[in-house]
């Protein structure tokens, strides 16, 4: 059997977290990361984001949640992000949001789509589809920005094959079940 | 720590410390540490101006994403505003590094300042944020987009002027998302006033302090040259400026005999 209505609300309320620590967390690099074009990237992309945690929070609501139900990820999965979101030098920076937490994200909102069911949950499939479409966008401006600075962009491939191994390592990021019986009681 | 919470000091004014740059830019602290040019029609003068919009689009960016930074209990419809701003103030940054290579210029060309940052983050609430750098810096721009679009036109640079218009048309939504939040955030907490008040009042000592007195006194301070360019009353009022505000700016603005007729267009 795949997710019930409840857990649907948790993993797009889970989703949500990740989307708008995504956003601050590019809001907060751009200031500090020194490549105009770069800060432009990430620029575009705070929009990206806040719009997704946007649709996922309205989205939740719909499931009988709060409007904008957030919900922090299991620890060990905060606890990846957390480290992603500190490094300090522009092509560490590149390679956490674009080579491992997008990719990471992408590979977790399929795996939604997989234990969920495209008739009920069709606006959430719809919403999700619509993220995996920007996704693939965001990657590839991200490849268009390291062709244009080329040398100032290279980075330490086993750092990012490392980051992208603690990522899929924590299969479990959602927590189910905690709190009040039914979503739409819990303060957002 | 945040970039928002480093400070340097400007002729004895504590502001908030420069964002990151590529050393390629050279960092004026000082109006009179920009370049001045004889003509201001001029093609390194013309270069010079784009050179330094690309700049303070670049700070208007940091500016919103450093406000998504510094107050994640905002409210969300406010914070997807200054996401979207975030994305504006990025399409212009590229668009003028576009049409500044397409002239022959490139990034460091010029010297760069970055007041707007550094008067700005020196506010702790959004609304105080909101009203120094959208309510006043912005709106300030659209005046001057209002008036320099015609100017690029008249040196027969259509594809320039066209670039401006397009960030006009940005801007306004910008300062008019800041108006009515600033309305809101005031109307739910009343002491927000006085921290508005106490912000717009340190812009304008700051602003006097880093603009007057080392710089040869016959030339244009930045006030003046924008008061040449006049105030954009039509865009103003699209960005939710009302009639009492906008007469309060002519007036400021030394166009006291514009108010009556101000309020009409």
């Amino acid at each position: 059997m795949g997710l019930i209505l409840r857990e649907k609300a948790e993993y797009l309320a889970t989703f949500r977290w990740l989307e708008v620590f995504l956003m601050e967390t590019l809001a907060r690099w751009v200031p500090t990361t020194p490549e105009m074009e770069v800060k432009v990237l990430m620029g575009r992309h705070i929009w990206d984001a806040a719009q997704h945690a946007d649709a996922l929070g309205k989205r939740t609501f719909e499931l009988r949640a709060p409007l904008h139900y957030t919900l922090a990820p299991l620890p060990p999965y905060l606890g990846t992000m957390k480290e992603l979101a500190s490094v300090e030098d522009t092509p560490g920076r590149i390679q956490a949001v674009y080579d491992v937490i997008l990719p990471g994200l992408a590979s977790r909102y399929q795996h939604y789509l997989q234990n969920s069911d495209s008739l009920f949950d069709e606006p959430s499939f719809r919403v999700i589809e619509g993220i995996l479409n920007d996704y693939a966008r965001m990657r590839k401006e991200c490849g268009e920005v390291r062709a244009e600075l080329g040398k100032a962009l290279e980075a330490d491939s086993s750092r990012m094959q490392q980051w992208s191994r603690e990522e899929s390592v924590t299969t479990r990021i959602v927590v189910h079940g905690s709190g009040p019986t039914l979503a739409r009681e819990v303060t957002a | 720590m945040n970039a928002s919470a480093k400070r340097k000091t400007v002729k004895g004014i504590t502001l908030c410390a420069d964002p990151a740059r590529e050393p390629c830019f050279r960092i004026a602290q000082l109006d009179d540490e920009m370049q001045k040019f004889e003509s201001a029609l001029s093609k390194d003068a013309m270069r010079e101006r784009l050179h330094r919009h690309m700049n303070n689009e670049m700070g208007a960016l940091e500016i919103a994403a450093q406000c998504l930074a510094d107050f994640p209990e905002s409210p969300w419809e406010l914070r997807v505003q200054l996401a979207r701003q975030a994305f504006d103030e990025s399409r212009h940054v590229h668009a003028l590094h576009r049409r500044l290579r397409q002239l022959g210029g490139y990034k460091g060309e010029f010297p760069i300042g970055n007041f707007e940052w550094a008067v700005t983050n020196m506010c702790d609430t959004l609304a105080a944020r909101l009203a120094i750098q959208n309510r006043t810096f912005e709106a300030g721009q659209m005046d001057l987009l209002g008036g320099l679009r015609e100017i690029w036109r008249s040196a027969g640079d259509e594809t320039t002027a066209e670039v401006l218009e397009h960030i006009l048309a940005d801007e306004i939504n910008h300062v008019r998302f800041a108006n009515q939040w600033i309305r809101k955030l005031v109307q739910a907490d009343r002491r927000l006033l006085f921290k508005v008040a106490s912000a717009v009042r340190f812009l304008a000592e700051t602003n006097s302090a880093v603009s007057d007195g080392s710089g040869p006194s016959s030339e244009e301070s930045p006030a003046q040259k924008h008061i040449k360019l006049g105030i954009n009353v039509e865009d103003r009022r699209h960005a939710d400026f009302n009639d009492d505000e906008i007469n309060e700016i002519l007036r400021q603005a030394g166009m006291s005999s514009l108010v009556s007729e101000g309020a009409k267009v």
